[in-house]
């Protein structure tokens, strides 16, 4: 070894490294199967049930808000119907992350949840990826998955030609792509302020919209219209 | 009768099964290599963090596809480093790598060891700079061979590059390391 290369060898051992997190215990966490899956009937009445009480009790305290309660109902109902109506589409990037919790997921991206009511499963990619997938593991109805980012207005001029099609939507108020078509990629603005494209999970079709500083993405063989209606009833 | 702690070969055919407490021994084992390693290439703690966790969950399912009987700390280093570098590609921060105040150093036996282990503060900062000052090729190829002290068939493996080309490519960054001290051959 020449003497540089032993200066460098020194220099190993006087390198700051922080300490190691218990990766061990974390990795056996996302490894401990998932928790037996409750039927879906049941929270779905149990979830209505809450619903009724919470409607009438707010309703009896102020009638004022009847209006937004009964909206509220009335999509979630909806919303729940129409996706256990989806389609299982295929999965054509399998790699959505590792398993991981809801809690687990909400603290190493910093930011809450929003969802169409309890998924499936919850994967975390690149510490910054959340996806919610419902239905089959294999075979997904729907999957959302939640960023730190925004829609790229560029994406446009990109897809010219690629046989992807893109129209601007508005949900809630808020910018949005709807990306169909024989190619399934997408082009967004990541959490960093670059631009970034991906492949989508999903065979299917895929809306992208702004929800403050989050790109929500979500991906479901399902026309515009069905689309714009599941992502207005996200939560 | 006292039992023998099972071997790596046998945590590894008891994860292949779904054990996903063998694995997690097995990780235990080699969690601040990996950790490190993921460190020395993107050079924040939580980013090496989530590489280094995202890598090893990746490896169990991919345990299927290791090699019996070889080595699995190298395996699983690749795969590390493999996650380190793409996050690395998209992070927009770009930390330095700091010391150890001069006091918390190794500070070896009483007679330092002919490779003269201790450094003085000032060598070892200016060493590190110029270690900066590289392109991310050569500071993780020398951060593998000297840093982390992997020898040159497991930098290969690590970096999933041929022998030949961690030989070649040590040889080169050492050169420039050697230029941006000021250094002759």
């Amino acid at each position: 070894m020449s003497g540089l290369e032993l200066r460098l060898v020194s220099l190993g051992a006087a390198v700051d490294y922080p300490p190691t997190p218990d990766l061990a215990s974390a990795v056996e966490r996302s490894l401990a199967p998932q928790a037996p899956r409750r039927s879906r009937a049941r929270p779905l009445a149990l979830g209505f049930a809450i619903l009724l009480a919470v409607v009438a009790g707010v309703l009896a305290f102020s009638p004022g808000a009847r209006s937004a309660f009964l909206e509220l109902f009335r999509l979630q109902g909806a919303t729940v119907t129409r996706f256990e109506a989806l389609p299982e589409v295929e999965l054509i990037d399998f790699d959505l992350g590792e398993h991981v919790t809801r809690e687990e997921a909400e603290r190493r991206v910093g930011f809450e949840l929003v969802d169409l009511g309890e998924p499936d499963a919850i994967h975390l990619r690149a510490g910054r990826v959340v996806s919610l997938v419902y239905g089959p593991s294999e075979r997904p109805r729907l999957v959302l998955s939640q960023f730190r980012g925004a829609v790229w207005d560029g994406f446009h001029k990109k897809a010219v030609g690629t046989g992807t099609t893109i129209e601007n939507v508005t949900v809630r108020g808020e910018p949005g792509l709807f990306v169909s078509g024989d190619e399934h990629y997408v082009m967004f603005i990541d959490g960093d302020g670059l631009v970034n494209d991906e492949r989508t999970a999903l065979a299917g079709n895929t809306l992208l919209w702004n929800r403050g500083p989050l790109l929500l993405r979500l991906e479901a063989d399902v026309p515009r219209e069905e689309a714009l209606e599941l992502a207005e009833s996200v939560e | 009768m006292v039992s023998r702690p099972p071997t790596e070969d046998e945590l590894v055919e008891r994860a292949r099964r779904g054990d996903g407490a063998a694995f997690g021994t097995l990780v235990r084992d080699h969690q601040e290599l990996a950790f490190r390693t993921a460190y020395l290439i993107t050079r924040n703690a939580a980013d090496a963090e989530d590489a280094a966790q995202t890598a090893l969950v990746k490896a169990y399912s991919a345990l299927p596809r290791f090699r019996r009987g070889a080595p699995l700390r190298p395996w699983l280093l690749a795969i590390v480093a493999n996650e380190a570098r793409n996050r690395l590609r998209s992070a927009a921060r770009r930390d330095a790598l700091t010391l150890r105040a001069l006091h918390e150093a190794p500070l070896g036996d009483a007679a330092p060891s002919p490779e003269g282990t201790l450094l003085a503060a000032e060598e070892r900062t200016r060493l590190l700079e110029a270690m900066e000052a590289l392109g991310a090729d050569d500071r993780i190829v020398l951060s593998c061979r000297y840093l982390l002290e992997l020898g040159e068939e497991e930098t290969a493996q690590v970096l999933s590059l041929r022998r030949g080309t961690v030989k070649s490519r040590t040889s080169r960054a050492l050169a420039r390391l050697r230029a941006q001290l000021g250094e002759d051959e």
